[in-house]
């Protein structure tokens, strides 16, 4: 198997961390200009889109708990190297009531040394970095805008 | 190759310089990294350590490199408190790396030890998520996580 694991920790409430993992229009300000397309119920398909409209990732809901916890199957869509192995499974948690929000995601992959998993790595903590950011300060980090 | 290891990265609004302050001064230190202060030269060869708020020694090790701001390596093992099993293991490695990338910082963690399944490495593995998220809140907002800043009772 490989996984990634991140925690980090978010000076806002629960359900703002929620709203900013699961809003398109938020999404937009810290994730690479990318947004998700998805009605968040299990069972439905999920989209990770590029700004210009090519799809990035692709699958579907696997469990969707407000505002605790999301998982999705997950493949990427436009590397060929990473989309030939296969569905990845990423985790996303939310903990604790109050100012405090702890965020921790898990991505993984039945297989060893997977490409794709190297890959969410890298980009992860550039993600969540720019969206503990945009929570506490206002303004995502300016090289993750797009 | 190290046989345990923990990786953190993280991308922090400030400067390269301001950061490694922040890093190593007991004045920011104190505030987001549960109240601990660092005594260090600073430089290659020299002693490193940390003191719990009360000024008890906690790690301590040396320092293998400072580039600043850019790269800080040095060696840390366990001193203070009931820990045998992790004093045992001896000495662990610890690498900051500071790379600026338009209005952020890129800071690299790394914690390794020579020993297979490290309990010194399994335990900081659990803290430094926390020290280095409040470390960001710290510099971009001027107040830490309130969680981090208190020494642990008891301990």
């Amino acid at each position: 198997m490989s996984q990634f694991i991140y925690v980090t920790y978010i000076r806002a409430p629960r359900e703002k961390v929620w709203a900013a993992l699961t809003t398109p229009e938020t999404m937009r300000e810290y994730w690479f200009g990318m947004h998700q397309e998805t009605d968040w119920k299990p069972g439905s398909p999920w989209k990770l889109v590029f700004e210009d409209g090519r799809v990035a990732d692709a699958g579907e809901i696997v469990e969707c708990e407000k505002p605790n916890r999301i998982v999705i199957k997950w493949r990427n869509e436009f590397k060929p190297e990473f989309k030939e192995e296969g569905y990845t499974r990423c985790v996303m948690s939310l903990e604790y009531d109050g100012e405090l929000t702890k965020l921790t995601i898990d991505h993984s992959i039945e297989r060893e040394g997977a490409k794709i998993i190297a890959g969410v790595s890298d980009g992860w903590p550039k993600i969540l970095s720019s969206l503990k950011s945009l929570l506490e300060t206002g303004k995502s980090l300016e090289r993750f805008k797009s | 190759m190290a046989k345990s290891q923990f990786v953190y990265v993280t991308y922090i609004r400030t400067t390269a310089e301001k950061l490694w302050e922040a890093l190593t001064e007991p004045e920011f230190t104190k505030i987001y990294w549960a109240g601990t202060y660092q005594k260090s030269e600073w430089k290659k060869g020299a002693r490193w350590e940390v003191y719990t708020p009360d000024g008890r020694l906690w790690d301590d090790g040396e320092i293998i490199e400072a580039d600043f701001p850019r790269k800080l390596v040095l060696t840390w093992r366990k001193v203070g408190g009931n820990f045998p099993e992790m004093k045992a293991e001896g000495y662990t490695r610890l690498t900051y790396e500071l790379e600026p990338l338009n209005d952020a910082i890129m800071l690299t963690l790394t914690h390794e030890s020579d020993i297979e399944n490290s309990k010194l490495i399994g335990a900081v593995s659990q803290g430094w998520p926390m020290v280095l998220a409040s470390l960001k809140s710290l510099l971009e907002t001027g107040k830490p996580i309130e969680d981090s800043t208190k020494w642990p009772e008891g301990l």
